[in-house]
């Protein structure tokens, strides 16, 4: 303790040794991870998204809407999601892969929407959903560029194929 | 002005006397005491030398736990492990199907049986019974499942011919897995012109599980008694 | 200097009883008041968007509606202004002033601490319109856009690196468990503030690697930097007014390196059942309990020292000791609250809900804020050299902020508990919120006043001070 280099040492390596134990290890492990198909010549998973949905991740970033929904499905030991009808089976890693900044969430005051795309009804129900009673229709200003970009990035939130970690039940 | 009126406590009346008062121990004091009970670790209160004890079996308990924790919850620090309760059925939530296949159990079959009962399944004279076209085989599949999984010794008689090897079979099932066995016993029941249920590895597992007990080979008229020929 | 040594007599008389500000103190007195009101100020302002958010949960949105002020954005800055706004400059002022005392340092180049101070709240500023324009991060804390992280770093070392300097230049070889605290925290917030803006803004990691990273952040950020900052007040403030020593002092050591150990591996506790690896939420969850190791020490030095000779009593007639006993047993009850719900069975009832914020409120609210609360009633005086205006005022603080806090934190958890046991989805929280929110406000509005009326009362002596 009188030792000021020691001190600070002590704690650099109490830094050092989680960021290197979980944050570089996981990222050795998950790093390389990409698309993958549950068998020879099915299609690769998850599917690359259309352009329109691209911007609509930014809408949805922009806007805030991590405050109250997370993308994330819990397995059905831990939490009730697939009992919600949240999804099909749990989120894996792999679901991720191709998304520039993850949004996971960590708070649901509304739904969660990793699986928006297979469990919405049609476009319309979408954009009902968008406006959350008005509060959002200023996204329908214009020609409602912004809300069709939206509604195009949830449609395409789904996780209902089969990963080779999670495969769906038959 | 004295420094006791910037104190906020002034608002309020003082209740403590001036030696405890609210400014009792001065920086420098403070530091200089405190480095030297951290330096004598001694502890002036009575009923606490039992502290570092506990601390000490405080620390312990948690690395053991954490060491138990970590082994059990781990999936044993897999990339692809998400799910604590996937293990148990493998495959990631998908119930595993066994396929009882008799090209399989052809290769099995060509390693561990056909010495003795030939590839072509029609045995030799006297020595080794044929299974083509064999009672024994066909109906029940506990009859051979246990024959395969403990062996069996004495006179058989098969198709109107007496067989007697003096060593009986071995229980050669003994070394082989479940799923082996079952594949080994559909080919035998669907192979040379046998027709019969293929056979699946959980049927081995559970006559392996029923003879646990049953140390010695079978007899044929045992075998006989339990599970008659031509019955289901 | 020598005045303090003098002191170092038996505890009789009451010490420091010049009139003038100590050299030490009238170095760091501007920069001091500048923290601390730019502090109080964004305290304000946080609790009046904790209030609109309050309301637009109940559904009373429409008073403020549109783009700027959705509830994503509301909520965010008011989480970063709560957080770098309220809690980062009062302890960047508290531990300047702490580490000064204990370490007897004059501060010589005040102007750059006073530069850190106008560059964090300029960017802070900067960062939290960027977030009501919509520019923002998904990760919360790390909301505002990346070119401010670089800059809030730099600042921050330029604020809050004295510390580590006057513990190098301390003049005995002796040093005090507060400054242990002050120098890790220092040490560890901009150390992962970066590697965290890198991992995630700048080059970021892939795919879910990302949450694993934001949760080592938010761990690191709210347990070293905050916590630690607020366990080194409660270790320098109970034996200082107390007047006697922390009771089981030999084990602060353990606490200290057990809680800069363990706190790290905590974060993905709090991603038990997400995509991440197994053992890398076990891991979390093992750290999580082990920090009660830390924990359970804190507890028996700050409650040892208050339970003997009539402690609590004279802690409660103690307008500073009033505010950081609160803190202290508030620090014991997170620490097992965060315990207990970080095993499986129970996080995956409460996960998503309020539940998280409860936990979140009682370690930055209930613990870290009212010893923020309780070292500026023993300060301020110092500083200024003035009586704190009203003492109606210090007791409206008290009980608005007390009951604020427990109200809100215990809603948050209660709902959160039965929310989460329902299958019908997280509701919001309960209506009281809202009362709560305004509680806070008037708690916070009467600490302004009287903090600021003191403060502008206080020119005089302080010119005095200076040219001391």
């Amino acid at each position: 303790m009188k030792n000021t280099k020691l001190l600070i040492a002590g704690v650099f390596l109490t830094v050092a040794l989680p960021f290197g134990a979980i944050l570089l290890s996981s990222q050795a492990q998950l790093g390389e991870l990409g698309r993958a198909s549950v068998g020879e010549g099915e299609p690769l998973f998850p599917s690359r998204v259309p352009g329109l949905a691209v911007q609509g991740r930014d809408v949805y970033i922009s806007v805030g809407c991590i405050a109250c929904h997370t993308q994330q499905v819990r397995p059905a030991g831990q939490g009730s999601d697939i009992a919600r009808g949240y999804g099909a089976r749990p989120s894996v890693a792999r679901d991720y892969v191709l998304q520039p900044q993850v949004l996971l969430g960590d708070r649901r005051l509304g739904p969660d929407l990793a699986n928006y795309g297979a469990r919405a009804k049609d476009l319309s129900s979408v954009h009902v959903s968008i406006k959350h009673k008005g509060e959002f229709a200023f996204l329908y200003s214009g020609d409602a560029e912004r809300a069709n970009a939206l509604a195009a990035y949830l449609l395409s939130l789904r996780q209902d194929y089969s990963s080779p970690e999670a495969k769906l039940k038959k | 002005m004295n420094d006791s009126n910037r104190h906020p406590d002034n608002n309020r009346p003082r209740r403590a006397p001036s030696g405890a008062g609210s400014d009792g121990l001065s920086d420098g004091r403070l530091v200089e005491v405190h480095s030297q009970l951290a330096r004598e670790k001694e502890e002036p209160a009575a009923g606490f030398s039992l502290t570092p004890i506990f601390v000490v079996f405080l620390f312990c308990g948690f690395g053991f736990w954490a060491g138990l924790y970590l082994t059990r919850n781990s999936g044993n620090f897999a990339p692809s492990a998400f799910d604590l309760d996937a293990p148990k059925l493998p495959a990631g939530g998908e119930v595993f199907v066994f396929e009882p296949s008799a090209e399989k159990g052809q290769v099995l079959f060509n390693a561990n049986c056909a010495a003795c009962h030939q590839p072509t399944g029609l045995g030799v004279a006297g020595m080794f019974p044929p299974l083509a076209g064999s009672p024994w085989v066909a109906g029940n599949e506990d009859r051979m499942l246990k024959v395969i999984l403990a062996g069996m010794v004495g006179e058989i008689e098969v198709k109107g011919a007496k067989y007697n090897n003096p060593a009986g079979m071995l229980a050669i099932g003994a070394g082989l897995k479940d799923g082996q066995i079952a594949h080994i016993a559909t080919y035998v029941r669907q192979a040379w012109g046998n027709n019969a249920e293929p056979v699946m590895d959980t049927k081995v597992a559970e006559v392996r599980k029923a003879i646990a007990g049953h140390k010695a080979p079978y007899s044929p008229p045992e075998l006989l008694k339990e599970h008659p020929l031509g019955t289901k | 200097m020598t005045q303090d040594n003098r002191s170092g007599r038996p505890q009789g008389r009451p010490p420091e009883s010049d009139s003038r500000l100590s050299r030490v103190e009238a170095q760091l007195r501007g920069p001091f008041l500048l923290f601390f009101v730019s502090a109080v100020v964004w305290l304000l302002v946080a609790s009046i968007l904790g209030l609109i958010s309050a309301l637009q949960l109940q559904g009373f949105g429409g008073l403020l509606n549109g783009e700027a002020f959705t509830f994503g954005h509301v909520s965010a800055a008011q989480h970063n202004l709560f957080i770098y706004g309220w809690a980062f400059n009062a302890f960047f002022a508290i531990n300047l002033w702490l580490t000064s005392q204990l370490g007897r340092f004059e501060l010589r180049n005040a102007w750059l601490v006073t530069l850190g101070a106008l560059v964090w709240n300029v960017t802070l500023t900067y960062g939290v319109l960027s977030i009501f324009a919509g520019d923002l991060n998904p990760f919360s804390l790390l909301e505002m856009p990346r070119g401010v992280g670089p800059v809030l770093a730099l600042a921050f070392v330029l604020a809050a690196f004295w510390p580590i300097v006057a513990y190098a230049r301390r003049p005995t070889g002796q040093s005090f468990a507060s400054q242990w605290f002050i120098v890790g925290a220092s040490f560890v917030f901009p150390l992962t503030y970066l590697l965290a803006q890198l991992l995630l803004l700048w080059n970021p990691a892939s795919g879910v690697v990302q949450a694993i990273v934001h949760s080592w952040f938010i761990q690191n950020l709210l347990l070293l930097w905050v916590g630690g900052s607020a366990l080194a007040a409660i270790y320098y403030f109970l034996p200082k007014v107390l007047g006697r020593n922390i009771t089981g002092y030999y084990l602060a050591t353990v606490a200290f390196w057990t809680f800069f150990l363990f706190a790290g591996w905590t974060g993905s506790a709090s991603l038990l059942g997400s995509p991440i690896p197994l053992w890398v939420q076990s891991v979390g969850v093992v750290g999580s309990a082990m920090l009660l190791i830390p924990v359970i020490i804190t507890a028996l030095n700050f409650h040892g020292t208050l339970s003997a000779d009539g402690g609590w009593s004279r802690a409660w007639n103690s307008t500073t000791l009033r505010f950081v006993c609160f803190g202290a047993v508030a620090f014991t009850l997170s620490g097992l609250i965060n315990a207990l719900f970080s095993f499986r069975g129970y996080n995956a009832v409460v996960r998503f809900t309020s539940f998280g914020v409860g936990q979140e409120q009682l370690l930055t609210y209930a613990f870290a804020s009212m010893v923020i609360f309780g070292a500026a009633y023993f300060i301020l005086p110092r500083l200024t050299g003035a009586l704190w205006p009203s003492a109606k005022l210090v007791h409206l603080h008290f009980w608005a902020t007390a009951l604020a806090v427990l109200g809100s934190v215990s809603a948050s958890l209660v709902v959160g508990w039965q929310s989460g046991n329902q299958l019908a989805g997280a509701s919001g929280l309960a209506s009281a919120n809202v009362l709560f929110a305004i509680l806070f406000l008037v708690g916070h509005v009467a600490f302004a006043l009287n903090a600021f009326g003191m403060i502008l009362k206080s020119t005089a002596p302080a010119a005095e001070g200076r040219h001391d």
